[in-house]
């Protein structure tokens, strides 16, 4: 049915997973699959970029929440950016803004990690 | 008549029995033959004849019996005979030396008496009788070999002959009626050589069995000539043969001659068979791998199992090392089977043949050498050659069957061609066995839905409940994939209605098991809180234990106080309560998080409660993404805009007219596209209050009057 494809690229110590077509239940394993091969390799500084996102079920939402608590237990989060106005609709009806940063740029999310980083160091 | 049904009873007997009747026989002729001296009597040596023929029957008989329950094959029975005759060979050349030294010259009657004699006269004639009882059922069993035809009534013959030639062979000495014996014994030999002629098993048997049957049928015929001519001169055998019955030195004699014709004919039986032995070996390969095949194109539902057994195959039909299949997936190669071959090798070579496998056009084998393989020294095996078969799918080659030879052999046109032939069979089968597991899949997954349709089916209201001053109506379309919307009604007190609207997240089965889970939860917490913030805070905490962490559930749950005119609502993740009062579409939207996606705390921090005053002909719309998302054949979303402006334009109709008309604009609207979710439309039209003289007033009231009526 719908494409959907993913693809990681990785700035400094931030991974940003990047998000093509269509999520939903028959696509959400694709996405379930990167965050796991992360986690895996102990990256846990998510950032998702939704630039080329067309759609997300509720399938779709449902991997964010799958992988959260895990990364955030390891201290990283997942932020989520750059999302177009009917995708951050979805999100925003769910209630996510409450549960997670969403940030207009990927940059800026990256920044936020950078931050973080800073203060634990200091 | 009578002599078949005793003949059938006497065949019929048990081994035991025929055992003990050959002894009794034997035993017979022992007592007999120490107190008479048959030679010279006619009456007694018939006697002597008869017992001597049916202990012999009766020993043949058992002997049958216990042979049958062992299967040789056709070489080993030819190995056996020459090794009884090697024995037979060392007994005759041997006897007489022994005989001699044990009772003297053999020739003189006197020496031919007393029990010890008989005793070892018994014991040398159970030996030969041993060994020629099974060369003759050797012989029965290599002529009822791969006989198509029932060929019974010759052989029989043949045994009626050779028995009347022993039989009669006791008048020729002393009754000068040779010729009655002589005629019977040469009618013998002739039918033994016309049922020696056809030797049809030797073309069942592959190359090196034929040379070693070749290389011991001559040997044996030698052994056979050898141990008659030694039994036809003066030798102490012979004599003591001849004078215990002559019936049984014929019979042996005709054996004996049995064989030298039957290994002679053999011999150059095998001998023509050689040449084209090693293309009757191939054809007859072929043949039993092409009926295996054809059977597993019918069987066979698991592709890998087919995979496997068509490697199998394929290493038989041309006799390589080795074979494995690569297919195509994601534009790569990748092995799913292999025989007689490691995951190494077959790595290293396929990685070798990839280039080949790209510019591969043609269905015709290709022969690729290894000689230019630079990493033909990693192999653990000394692979020479490889020969590459198309397997076709639609007119696509989807992969490849890999055949291999180590060095020294060699692929030919007819491994080539045999190949070809068998790549078509695998393509048909492997394509054959994808779909069947693609169907099968379709229809595990048909039931399954069908399964959670109905649960979804039965968990719905089946009717909207009736207050007097509401209008309500539900619609529910179900998407050919379950998609988890639920909807129901509570009346909790008389005056006060609750109802909510869910949607699950995922699909399927799973989702409709969960909404069963909801259904529950919403029905037993509406009884206990008449807030809908407390209800969904009590359903979070217990979606929270209850879902995995990727699921959860968004709702919205409102209830109507009819008595206070009142409306309390929250919204947990859920697409907003639409308001339509008078020409504007209200919104609501009060925060909250979807069921289950956070723990209790956070989720009762961000959910709120809100409070509407309900003004006659307020419409309270419930829905699902199901509607906004519905699509058009350009992709587009229903969206929320046309929703509302169809909601205000049938402002006026009653609940059940306002909900068809939505369904039907939607229907129109994507009726060029599938239906991928489930839509769920709850509308709930408030009448205004009745007044003190019951009139309904709220029916066609100007929404001014609306106002001042709260």
């Amino acid at each position: 049915m719908a494409e959907f494809s993913t693809a990681v690229k990785y700035r400094g110590d931030v991974n940003v997973i990047y998000l093509n077509g269509f999520l939903d239940a028959h696509t959400a394993p694709q996405l379930e699959n990167e965050f796991s091969k992360l986690i895996e390799e102990n990256k846990y500084s998510i950032v998702v970029n939704f630039k080329d996102l067309n759609y997300i079920s509720s399938a779709g939402l449902g991997v964010f929440m799958a992988f959260i608590e895990k990364i955030r237990e390891n201290k990283g989060d997942i932020k989520l950016t750059s999302m177009n106005d009917k995708v951050f609709n979805i999100f925003d009806l769910l209630g996510f803004p409450l549960l997670y940063e969403i940030f207009k740029s990927e940059e800026e999310a990256v920044k936020k990690f950078n931050e973080i980083k800073k203060l634990e160091n200091e | 008549m009578k002599i078949t049904a005793v003949q059938n009873r006497i065949l019929n007997l048990t081994k035991n029995v025929k055992f003990q009747l050959f002894l009794t026989a034997a035993a017979l002729l022992f007592l007999f033959r120490l107190f008479f001296k048959p030679d010279d009597v006619l009456m007694l040596q018939v006697i002597n004849e008869i017992l001597v023929v049916t202990s012999v029957s009766f020993f043949i008989l058992y002997l049958l019996d216990f042979l049958s329950k062992r299967s040789f094959s056709p070489v080993s029975m030819v190995m056996n005979v020459g090794i009884l005759n090697a024995f037979l060979f060392f007994m005759m050349t041997f006897s007489g030396t022994i005989l001699t030294g044990l009772f003297g010259d053999l020739s003189l009657e006197e020496s031919r008496s007393g029990l010890v004699y008989y005793l070892v006269l018994f014991f040398y004639v159970f030996l030969l009788l041993i060994s020629f009882s099974y060369f003759f059922i050797t012989f029965k069993e290599f002529y009822f070999l791969k006989q198509k035809k029932n060929v019974s009534k010759h052989f029989n013959t043949m045994i009626i002959f050779i028995l009347l030639a022993s039989f009669t062979a006791m008048f020729g000495e002393k009754w000068d009626l040779e010729y009655i014996s002589l005629s019977f014994f040469f009618i013998s030999i002739l039918l033994i050589v016309i049922n020696s002629i056809k030797i049809s098993w030797i073309a069942f048997i592959v190359k090196k069995e034929k040379l070693y049957v070749l290389f011991l049928s001559v040997i044996i015929a030698i052994l056979f000539i050898v141990n008659i001519v030694n039994a036809s001169d003066g030798n102490s055998y012979k004599l003591v043969l001849d004078h215990f019955s002559p019936s049984l030195t014929t019979f042996f004699k005709l054996i004996m001659i049995y064989g030298i014709i039957y290994y002679s004919i053999l011999f150059f039986t095998t001998l023509f068979h050689l040449p084209t032995a090693e293309v009757y070996d191939r054809k007859a390969q072929e043949v039993t791998s092409l009926q295996y095949f054809s059977k597993l194109i019918t069987q066979v539902l698991d592709f890998d199992e087919l995979a496997e057994t068509v490697t199998d195959i394929a290493t038989k039909v041309c006799n390589a090392h080795g074979s494995w299949i690569v297919w195509k997936a994601d534009n790569e190669f990748k092995n799913i089977a292999t025989k007689n071959i490691g995951y190494v090798d077959v790595k290293l070579m396929t990685e070798y043949l990839h280039d080949i496998f790209i510019n591969k056009a043609d269905e015709k084998t290709e022969i690729v050498t290894l000689e230019k393989f630079n990493r033909r020294r990693e192999l653990s095996e000394d692979y020479s050659v490889i020969a590459v078969t198309p397997l076709k799918a639609h007119n696509e080659i989807k992969g490849f069957l890999l055949t291999v030879k180590k060095s020294d052999f060699i692929f030919d046109e007819e491994d080539k061609n045999a190949l070809e032939t068998f790549g078509d069979y695998a393509s048909v089968s492997i394509e054959n066995s994808r779909l069947l597991e693609q169907s099968i899949e379709k229809e595990r997954l048909e039931k399954e839905l069908d399964v959670a349709r109905e649960i979804q089916r039965k968990i719905l209201p089946a009717a909207e409940p009736q207050y007097k001053n509401l209008s309500i109506a539900s619609v529910f379309i179900p998407a050919f994939e379950v998609g988890g919307d639920y909807y129901d009604f509570f009346e909790i007190e008389d005056d006060k209605l609750g109802f909510v609207i869910a949607d699950v997240s995922g699909k399927g089965i799973s989702a409709a098991f969960i909404m069963a889970e909801v259904k529950g939860i919403f029905e037993s917490l509406s009884r206990t809180s008449q807030s809908p913030r407390e209800i969904f805070i009590k359903a979070n905490e217990i979606l929270r234990r209850a879902l995995d962490r990727k699921t959860f559930v968004s709702a919205a749950y409102g209830i109507i106080d009819v008595q206070k005119e009142t409306l309390y609502y929250s919204r947990a993740g859920h697409c907003p309560v639409l308001l339509i009062r008078g020409e504007t579409v209200e919104v609501l939207k009060p925060a909250g998080i979807g069921l289950g996606l956070t723990h209790s705390k956070e989720f009762a921090d961000a959910l709120e409660e809100d409070t509407i005053e309900l003004k006659g002909n307020d419409i309270i719309v419930l829905y699902t993404d199901g509607i906004t998302e519905a699509k058009n054949s350009e992709l587009e979303d229903f969206g929320e805009k046309l929703f509302e402006q169809i909601l205000i334009e049938n402002r006026h109709e009653d609940a059940g007219t306002i909900s068809k008309k939505v369904i039907s604009e939607i229907s129109y609207f994507s009726k060029n596209y599938p239906q991928h979710d489930d839509i769920t439309l709850v509308i709930i039209k408030w009448k205004q209050k009745l007044l003190n003289n019951g009139d309904k007033e709220w029916q066609n009231l100007a929404p001014q009057l609306n106002t001042g009526a709260m």
